[in-house]
């Protein structure tokens, strides 16, 4: 068995422990996890961002120009201290007006646009039969808006609509949190997996 | 043992009944969904030495559940003939990516720079993905390895998306909507996607729309696709003690409400 196997197998195990109560060991296993995420992201975005597309090219290839961003990038420091803090507003505004001006249009076509016109079928197949899939969508688009219009109080028939829109929510927030649970186990099972056959050679 | 909680004796019940399924490694037979044999069907509709840009959108802590999503995914692109581009838009991706690809390439006998390929990470995913619509050259000059970008064969007809035949997400979080709007609406490459469940309720309604291709998620997707390529892996393996750990919760919540509600009229009483 390799070293790095019976590392993670110990480490698993430490995480483990957390289950019982929060305790030295499984701070330390966290502890360990945290730091070497930091350190290796530190590393993949040294390398493949400021060297490969600042540095590098700037010294290497004189692409003078990256100068700008590098000006951009260094005025963020300047919400460091109080006095130089107005600096950081330049870059601050510059990637917010970029990212608007790249998200906005992609986001009202993807988003809104395309997903609206998805919603909008023909509650009617062209066989004459109702579309019952077509017809819950339909029904559960209208009464969830219904319900997240507060202009008008929740009384009487908009109410009672507003109440069915409720319980097409429900039924959302309930699919959603299954999957986060099944989400969840499969990791469980995956490390469960990895610490019976890899490391104890139990199974398989 | 005289400070256990209820939580710990719910917790050691969950512990053994994952513990006893896994080490029984009974074959329940998996009925494949309508999602997964699309993705299946999709891969095998694309002619051999078609190129298939991967994506590993991913962090080490969903390991376990991509990690047999993603080797189903590349061991059936692999075995068909097609040519994989990995890239990783997260850090954390990055060995993982690489780490994935090696392994099948080997499995399969495939030549590194040849049959598949590597890119590494580009920070700024939004900027990465519409940079490669422009040019992949541009925003990879160089593989994970380090390897000039024309050097490297596989690369040599690929400029941009136009010659990718379609793009695979694999991912734990929301990155596959940004190649849903970046690289599918704008480019109009046919996205794809492997997700953690957790993700799953998020991309319906684009797997719906047509937006997304295809998709298969969590250790079930991946069971459902080991049985499509008849490759047995940790998502076959991993299904007994999933639906075991799922009634146990079942039974869990049940109990819970029943103890709840019968405090709560012996409260009245009282």
């Amino acid at each position: 068995m390799d070293i790095g196997t019976i590392v993670a197998g110990l480490l698993t195990l430490a995480i483990l422990t957390f289950l019982y109560r929060d305790n030295p060991i499984y701070k330390m296993a966290e502890s360990l996890l945290i730091g070497i995420a930091i350190g290796y992201i530190l590393v993949i975005t040294w390398t493949n961002s400021l060297m490969s597309l600042l540095f590098r090219p700037l010294l290497n290839e004189g692409a003078v120009w990256l100068l700008i961003p590098l000006a951009l990038g260094l005025m963020m420091f300047g919400r460091l201290h109080r006095r130089t803090a107005l600096l950081s507003r330049i870059p601050i505004g510059v990637l917010i007006g970029s990212g608007a001006g790249v998200a906005i249009p992609a986001m009202l076509d993807a988003r809104t646009l395309r997903q609206l016109s998805a919603t909008v079928g023909p509650v009617i197949t062209t066989g004459g039969v109702p579309d019952v899939s077509m017809l819950v969508v339909l029904i559960g688009v209208i009464s969830t808006l219904i319900y997240f219009y507060f202009s008008r109080e929740h009384v009487g028939w908009w109410g009672r609509t507003a109440r069915l829109g409720t319980w097409f929510l429900m039924v959302f927030f309930g699919t959603t949190f299954g999957y986060t649970v099944m989400s969840r186990m499969s990791t469980f099972i995956g490390r469960m997996e990895f610490v019976l056959s890899d490391f104890l050679r139990v199974i398989n | 043992m005289s400070r256990l909680e209820a939580r710990h004796w719910v917790f050691l019940g969950l512990f053994l009944v994952v513990l006893v399924s896994m080490v029984l490694q009974v074959d329940l037979g998996v009925t494949v969904s309508d999602d997964s044999r699309r993705m299946h069907d999709y891969l095998e509709s694309l002619p051999p030495g078609s190129t298939l840009l991967m994506s590993f959108d991913l962090e080490a802590s969903s390991l376990p559940e991509m990690r047999p999503l993603a080797l189903a995914i590349i061991r059936h692109a692999v075995s068909r003939g097609h040519r994989i581009v990995g890239v990783a838009l997260l850090a954390e991706g990055t060995g993982i990516g690489y780490r994935l690809l090696e392994q099948v390439g080997r499995e399969y006998g495939k030549v590194y720079g040849e049959d598949y390929v590597f890119l590494g990470f580009k920070p700024q995913y939004i900027a990465a993905m519409l940079s490669m619509g422009e040019s992949i050259k541009q925003t990879f000059p160089e593989d994970y390895l380090g390897r000039p970008y024309d050097s490297l064969p596989v690369l040599r007809r690929i400029t941009n998306y136009a010659q990718i035949d379609g793009v695979i997400s694999l991912a734990d979080g929301s990155l596959t909507t940004h190649w849903i709007e970046y690289a599918g609406n704008q480019y109009g490459v046919r996205v794809s996607a492997a997700v953690a469940a957790a993700m799953v309720t998020t991309y319906d309604p684009y797997l719906a729309s047509g937006q997304l291709h295809a998709m298969i998620g969590g250790l079930r997707g991946a069971a459902e696709y080991e049985q499509l390529i008849h490759r047995g892996g940790s998502g076959l393996r991993g299904m007994l003690a999933q639906t075991t750990s799922h009634v146990y919760v079942i039974v869990m919540i049940l109990i819970g409400n029943v103890a709840f509600f019968l405090g709560m009229r012996k409260r009245r009483a009282g």
